[in-house]
């Protein structure tokens, strides 16, 4: 057992929007640097080893596991986490396709679906099933919701093509809120 | 003795409303947005693990886990770790100021080891260090001498075929003398004449694995110290109250000063039982012994090694039938192994006796169940409770059967299915809402079973596809476990807004929107009116555990109770406020109205604030209890559950005979599940279990070194479906068979959708492999490719 010395790195981080200045130690994952120093609690974690998703981020608009990836090492990255996927007040597309095809149980994995699908959906806007499949593969849902978020990708590629990326928070709240949807 | 109210309530319902279709309700049976969609995703939801950053000076608790799976402990010396740095507190067994056990059903479970360890899991101290780091770093120091002891993993090492006699062994357990934790048996008919007159007899072994629950969300709990000595914990667990009870009793306080408070869970599926209970007092004691809040989470490895499993399988079953396909009698043995606790154990062996003989008409049956103690990794409940593994076993049977008679599975089945007017094996009478040939038939339809089952059974090439049906049924709520009860309360606020509290839980699957449904329903107003409150041991009350497919039938009930209650006293007033007769009020929020007369009208609010003035209570609680379970445990006689939920289960396969790779291709599940009352969570259930239930057919197992260390302690090793590996299509089919005592006529959905998944599927891949040799072989699961292509290799069904 060796004790470290207390060393610390200094980050430059843009963080959904907002600039951070943080010293960390060398060792620090993003996960919880953003889960227990800036409190952005929909980054989960679910394996810590890359395998279940729940911690996914975009870094630079790529998702990385921010479980296996420290903080030291994102100097002048840009991070996003399904807090800053829209701006303050507003929901995007993708979140409102996932609430629109009625996936949701646990929820524990879904800002890594949701986080996955804005990456697909940045890379290829259109993507067919297969490619949707093949791209979420990597993120497990337990509860076995998988044919629902892919059809909730399906769903907000088209909002997305007609334009429409962000929502007013409080009126899906309304109009969404335990509503009658189907029959 | 005459009904009690709530029963009549139920019942008054089910009467007023059972020729109504589906369609025709308001809320019951609908697609809503659940109450916690929203929260979700938007990332704002909180599950226990992010309360964390609410509470900046709480401390870590590690657990100290045992480096052998079976060993006297000699010394615990913690004099090292107590120095390291950022270390405020090591725990051992002598600092717990109650009793030192968290068993679930018997007390044969320390919280902290102290006289001997039994599984790789087994927690001999606890850390409280200011860092995970510096408490994780101290874990190291904490010296145990251990003397070791023979490592026992089979189960047959404990009992022996041919009784089930227990054998000479190492005692895991010499506290109590056997490590057989329960028998069970049913004794019905002559089953020794009815093999003698039997024209066709069938009989095999089977195993079915220890699954994981594999919920995404790893245990987590925080506790905080309160002022008078008392202590508050947020907790990953499903019920609460059997939470607050296990934590009471290892602090030593009265119930009161522990509360309880359920936070969103990522997920439980019965895993949440037992472990919560354990973290939950690992929390409070660090909070107690260290006065600061005190925060515990699992990783994925400790997750895994540290938290109940489903049982595994080995049993032996013999059928007898008619030349005409009538089954005679079902003789087995079946043994399912508890690991080293007891936890749940006696029930899943008591549910697994109970259903052993399958959906069907058995007129004798000997029935022999033992559960078993191992150095495995203890097991307790898992959605489906026992259940999936004798009906893996029992429709298994039913194929070797039908190919030994030349017949369909679907006609066996359909030959010996209980009915209306049937007696279950247990000489239960069914006299309604048995839906089972409806659900089959409907199924069968579906997917066109006869013309695929014909045409995949005469293909040629290495790729082959296979269908096969699989049928179940399982009792709801806990039957003769225990003390079978729920409550809820309502609590209509001045400005007509409502707060829903009960203590069962939302595991996800979205139990609880189904009791929001019933409230809307029964008072008329708008789901969105309601919110729900956390499972809180001290505002929510006692609703008895979140289990055994519970929560829309017995919550239901007690939801529909106070609803109910309520609704009668807003129609009496609103009647005398419009002047008209209180049958004839019709709420339909914010409207209320006089049917005949829809002139005459108030608002909602204006009603609610009339009540208020009028001195009529807006808050109600509801309850409801079930009847008495009968159970014989010479015979197996009664009535073991007040009623079952019925299904039929299609899969259709592919397997590739050149890698044993099974893939589903299609699928479609058709369940009785009395009344539709949350479409949106009866179909997760459906789909989301048939995805489970896969996961158990094909590709879950925990693996063990002999030194009883679990080899797959991550998701990269033990592996669960992708979105890859899922059916294209699943398709359900619901039956609304009815229920008297159900609220709205409901049944349960949560357990029975995992349990006939993995049969359909193994008599799938029995029926793509097309030999009569190979089917017996098709007797355990997970059917890897290693396993499904050793079965190939071994009958040369590749050369053909």
């Amino acid at each position: 057992m060796i004790m470290m010395e207390e060393k610390v790195v200094k980050v430059h981080l843009k963080v959904n929007g907002k600039e951070y200045e943080l010293e960390v130690p060398p060792n620090e994952r993003l996960l919880d640097t953003l889960r227990y120093r800036l409190g952005l609690t929909s980054v989960k974690e679910g394996c810590g080893r890359g395998e279940c998703g729940t911690c996914i981020v975009l870094v630079n608009g790529m998702p990385r596991h921010s479980c296996l990836t420290l903080t030291a090492t994102l100097d002048g990255s840009e991070v996003t986490t399904l807090e800053g996927l829209a701006p303050e007040g507003k929901i995007h597309a993708i979140q409102l396709a996932f609430l629109e095809t009625k996936g949701v149980q646990c929820g524990f994995c879904t800002p890594g679906f949701i986080l996955m699908a804005k990456a697909l959906l940045d890379k290829n806007p259109d993507p067919n099933m297969e490619e949707v499949k093949e791209w979420l593969s990597s993120t497990l849902c337990r509860c076995g919701s998988y044919h629902y978020y892919f059809a909730a990708v399906k769903l907000a590629a088209k909002y997305i093509k007609e334009g429409k990326i962000y929502f007013d928070e409080e009126e899906v709240r309304k109009k969404y809120y335990m509503k009658v949807v189907g029959r | 003795m005459s009904k009690p109210e709530y029963v009549e309530i139920v019942e008054k319902v089910f009467d007023k409303t059972k020729q109504k279709k589906t369609e025709e309700f308001k809320y019951i049976g609908k697609s809503i947005i659940k109450w916690d969609a929203i929260d979700k995703i938007t990332g704002k939801a909180w599950f226990t693990a992010d309360l964390k950053k609410l509470f900046q000076n709480a401390v870590f608790v590690y657990s100290v886990r045992t480096k052998y799976a079976h060993a006297w402990i000699m010394k615990i010396d913690v004099t090292d770790a107590a120095k390291y740095p950022g270390v405020l507190k090591v725990i051992t067994a002598n600092d717990i100021p109650g009793i030192n056990d968290v068993g679930y059903v018997i007390p044969d479970q320390p919280l902290l080891a102290y006289k001997k360890v039994r599984y790789i899991g087994d927690t001999v101290a606890l850390i409280v260090a200011e860092s995970m780091e510096n408490a994780r770093e101290a874990a190291e120091l904490v010296s145990v001498e251990y003397e070791p002891l023979e490592v026992i993993l089979d189960p047959l090492k404990i009992v022996e075929w041919g009784g089930l006699r227990e054998k000479e062994h190492t005692l895991i357990h010499e506290e109590r003398g056997s490590d057989v934790v329960s028998r069970y048996k049913i004794r019905t008919g002559d089953v020794k004449k009815a093999f003698e007159e039997a024209a066709v007899v069938v009989e095999n072994e089977y195993r079915t694995p220890m699954q994981e629950h594999a919920y995404l969300e790893p245990e987590a709990a925080l506790a905080i110290p309160q002022p008078d000595g008392g202590v508050t914990i947020y907790a990953k667990t499903q019920c609460p109250f059997d939470t607050r009870k296990a934590v009471a009793q290892v602090l030593g306080l009265p119930f009161n000063k522990v509360r309880v408070i359920v936070p969103p869970l990522g997920g439980g599926f019965g895993g949440a039982e037992d472990v919560g209970n354990e973290i939950a007092a690992k929390a409070a004691l660090a909070a107690l012994l260290t006065k600061r809040p005190a925060f515990l989470v699992h990783t994925r490895e400790e997750s895994i090694i540290g938290h109940s499993k489903r049982h595994p399988m080995i049993a032996r079953y013999k059928h007898a039938a008619t030349r005409d396909g009538r089954l005679l009698a079902v003789e087995a043995e079946i043994i399912l192994d508890t690991g080293a606790y007891a936890s749940l154990g006696p029930f899943v062996g008591w549910r697994a006796i109970v259903h052993s003989t399958g959906p069907y008409k058995v007129p004798n049956a000997k029935i022999d169940l033992a559960v078993v103690y191992t150095n495995k990794v203890y097991a307790g409940a898992f959605r489906g409770f026992g259940n999936p593994q004798v009906t893996f076993a029992v429709e298994r049977q039913m194929d070797l059967l039908a190919e030994e008679l030349g017949m369909d599975p679907v006609e066996l089945r359909l030959k010996n299915i209980l009915r209306n007017g049937d007696r279950t094996v247990h000489g239960q009478l069914l006299d309604h809402g048995v839906g089972l040939e409806e659900a089959l038939l409907k199924a069968v339809e579906a997917i066109n079973w006869y013309e695929r089952r014909k045409l995949y059974s005469q293909q040629k090439g290495t790729i082959r596809r296979g269908i096969g049906i699989a049928l179940m049924y399982h009792g709801n709520s806990i039957g003769a476990e225990g003390a079978d009860f729920s409550s809820a309360t309502i609590i209509i606020q001045r400005d007509g807004s409502i707060v829903f509290r009960t203590g069962l839980t939302d595991m996800g699957q979205g139990a609880i929107q189904g009791l929001v449904n019933i409230i809307a329903e029964t008072l008329g107003v708008p789901p969105s009116y309601i919110r729900v409150e956390w499972p809180d041991t001290a505002s929510t009350p006692d609703a008895g555990p979140t289990v055994a497919s519970r929560s829309t039938v017995m919550g239901g009930n007690a939801t529909l109770v106070a609803a109910y209650k309520l609704r009668q006293r807003l129609n009496k007033l609103a009647a005398e406020l419009l002047g008209c007769d209180p049958d004839n009020i019709v709420i339909n929020a914010p409207d209320v109205y006089c049917k005949n007369d829809p002139r005459l009208k108030i608002t909602w609010q204006e009603l609610v604030e009339q009540s208020f003035w009028k001195g009529v209570p807006l808050q109600e609680f509801g309850y409801f209890r079930a009847p008495p379970a009968e159970w014989d445990e010479e015979t197996g006689q009664g009535a073991p559950y007040m009623h079952y939920t019925f299904g039929a289960i299609i899969s259709d396969v592919e397997v590739d005979l050149e890698t044993g790779v099974v893939r589903v291709r299609e699928a479609v599940t058709a369940y009785d599940i009395g009344r539709v009352i949350n479409r949106v969570g009866a179909e997760h259930h459906a789909v989301g279990g048939y995805i489970q239930g896969m996961g158990y057919a094909l590709m879950e197992d925990l693996y063990y070194a002999p030194d009883g260390r679990v080899y797959n302690t991550n998701l990269s090793t033990y592996h669960i479906p992708t979105g890859l590996d899922i059916p294209e299509k699943i398709k359900s089919i619901w039956v609304e068979a009815g229920f008297r005592r159900g609220p709205y006529g409901a049944k349960g959905l949560g357990e029975p959708s995992i349990v006939a998944i993995a049969p359909s599927i193994a008599n799938a891949v029995a029926h793509a492999l097309g030999s009569k040799e190979a089917n017996k072989d098709i007797n355990r699961i997970p059917l890897t490719p290693d396993y499904v292509y050793s079965v190939i290799k071994k009958h040369g069904l590749l050369k053909k």
